[in-house]
């Protein structure tokens, strides 16, 4: 497996306020990667690092083996959609499209005609005055259009309805299994997302807290639920992570459940469910603050 | 399903990602183009209409003389040149963020940049010059007026009017992408700080000039330099702008 991307020990401060602390991470080849964590957390400014829109305070980054600084040899095969993108003055999509293809080589302008329709965009209105999900539709399709190897969408779908999030969910599932590409998508609808995540990394006030497979992840924890009796006594001798609880019923959250665990579980009467990733997200998102206020 | 691996060599080379760039400002070229043409012929047409009205309304020979002498200095020419400024202020401040997303390094859009204002520096001041040819054959459109050949250098042949038109515009461009790119660097407090610095070096210049009772020689040497010799000094303050916008642009980051 090749790495594309590898961070070691990457911090950037603003004055006094450090937006990222000591990441060490790296993004391996043809995979889909979450970026995931609060607002604020760092998600952007990390992306904004690895595409060298931002200057890195101190730490290393490499991309395709080289720094992305100024290098339009790493630059050429990276395309960023963020949130926020800015277009040029009275630009119109149509413009965005035909400039598009000048800038990644391997642009599908088949595909993004497509994509056009799909998400209904008019092509021949300025920009200025399209909704703010026509707006995220563009850049969407730019980012699934322009099939660059490393692409990064950040937080692409402020505006757009369900129906568009799925299409644009879909339609980049099909495209990475038909061209194998690196993505790096940062959001916060997690569940909605968590089909398409193959690996997750999570980032908390600038620290990357977690950074596993979501697979791994998802089976991490899991939820049992029965009998408050049944399950004290299933839980004795366990780490129990979070207990909600109704009358005689209790639920419990606890780590990994073994083969054993499962069968005595399911012999005790007790029901298991799987945790899912955004509760999970969620959960670690809170234990690290916890910890956080500790260790100050 | 076959997987097709996306090849990791491209062939861009550093020429056609300049280019790339400067393509990427003609993309519009309603916005660029034909709008700033569109307003200049539509100015023209109201000065015509204006000095035809004062002519008109004059009965003497004697004060149709006088008036047309007044047709000397229109200025309307000028606004092309804050059109221009505009333009080159809203390509760096917007296209800059635009470029970069699509994986554009900070030196490939100065140059791309860079070569578009040239470009369209050429391409207006050729329809200038040409319109200030016309405007001599013509006698003034057939009413003395002076529309393309301003008062300081209708005299000269038409490869002079070209150059100065075009180090004019070169000045206006780079002054406003320069300013630009100081607000894309540090944001409305750069832009505060520079034009603030911009003006005590403007005041401190003009104290020193009268100070030293200089400014008879100062007015002086507009007239001995020549409508050339002082357009071509303005390609000083011209490649400073170009030099420093290049250099505040590489530390530029785009901020939403």
């Amino acid at each position: 497996m090749t790495t594309v991307v590898e961070v070691k020990g990457l911090s950037k401060h603003y004055g006094r306020f450090t937006a990222v602390d000591d990441a060490t991470f790296s993004i391996e080849e043809n995979r889909v990667y979450g970026l995931l964590g609060r607002n604020g957390a760092g998600k952007t400014t990390i992306m904004n690092l690895l595409t060298a829109q931002a200057f890195a305070s101190s730490g290393s980054i490499r991309v395709f083996g080289e720094s992305p600084v100024e290098n339009a040899n790493v630059l050429d095969r990276i395309c960023f959609i963020k949130e926020s993108q800015t277009y040029p003055e009275e630009f119109k999509p149509k413009h965005v499209f035909a400039s598009a293809p000048w800038f990644f080589p391997n642009w599908d302008a088949e595909f993004a005609d497509r994509l056009v329709a799909d998400f209904r965009l008019p092509l021949n209105r300025r920009i200025k005055k399209l909704s703010r999900g026509q707006l995220s539709a563009v850049g969407v399709i730019v980012g699934l259009a322009s099939r660059a190897p490393l692409t990064f969408f950040d937080e692409p779908y402020l505006g757009l309805d369900a129906v568009a999030r799925q299409i644009f969910y879909d339609r980049l599932l099909e495209d990475v299994g038909e061209h194998p590409r690196t993505v790096i998508l940062s959001t916060h609808l997690i569940d909605e997302v968590s089909k398409l995540l193959e690996h997750v990394i999570l980032i908390d006030e600038g620290r990357i807290i977690v950074d596993e497979e979501a697979d791994e992840l998802r089976g991490s924890e899991t939820t049992v639920s029965g009998t408050s009796a049944a399950v004290d006594a299933f839980i004795a001798g366990r780490e129990v992570l979070s207990r909600t609880g109704l009358g005689g019923l209790a639920s419990v959250t606890v780590g990994r459940l073994d083969a054993a665990g499962r069968a005595a579980a399911a012999a005790a009467g007790l029901e298991l469910s799987t945790v899912s990733l955004q509760q999970l997200i969620v959960r670690k998102t809170n234990v690290s603050e916890k910890e956080f206020e500790q260790s100050k | 399903m076959t997987a097709i691996a996306i090849p990791i060599q491209t062939n861009q080379t550093a020429p056609r990602r300049v280019l790339s760039v400067t393509r990427l400002h003609f993309v519009n070229k309603w916005q660029i183009l034909y709008l700033p043409l569109l307003i200049l012929a539509f100015i023209f047409l109201l000065d015509l209409a204006i000095w035809w009205l004062i002519l008109t309304a004059q009965s003497s020979t004697h004060d149709r003389h006088s008036a047309e002498k007044g047709l000397n200095f229109t200025g309307s020419i000028f606004y092309i040149y804050v059109y221009v400024l505009i333009i080159a202020i809203q390509a760096v401040s917007r296209t800059f963020p635009f470029a970069l997303g699509f994986g554009v390094t900070r030196r490939n859009y100065y140059l791309g940049t860079s070569a578009a204002f040239v470009g369209l520096g050429v391409v207006f001041s050729a329809i200038l010059t040409a319109g200030s040819v016309i405007e001599n054959a013509t006698g003034g459109w057939g009413i003395g007026g002076h529309f393309f050949t301003t008062a300081y250098f209708h005299d000269g042949s038409w490869g002079l009017r070209f150059v100065i038109f075009l180090l004019l515009f070169l000045f206006a461009m780079f002054f406003g992408s320069a300013a630009a790119s100081v607000f894309v660097r540090w944001k409305a407090t750069g832009l505060t700080v520079f034009f603030g610095a911009l003006a005590l070096l403007l005041l401190g210049g003009g104290a020193l000039i009268t100070l030293n009772n200089g400014w008879l020689g100062f007015w002086g040497w507009f007239g001995e330099a020549g409508s050339l010799g002082v357009a071509l000094w303005s390609l000083v303050p011209t490649a400073v702008a170009a030099i420093a916008g290049y250099f505040i642009l590489q530390r530029a980051t785009p901020k939403s």
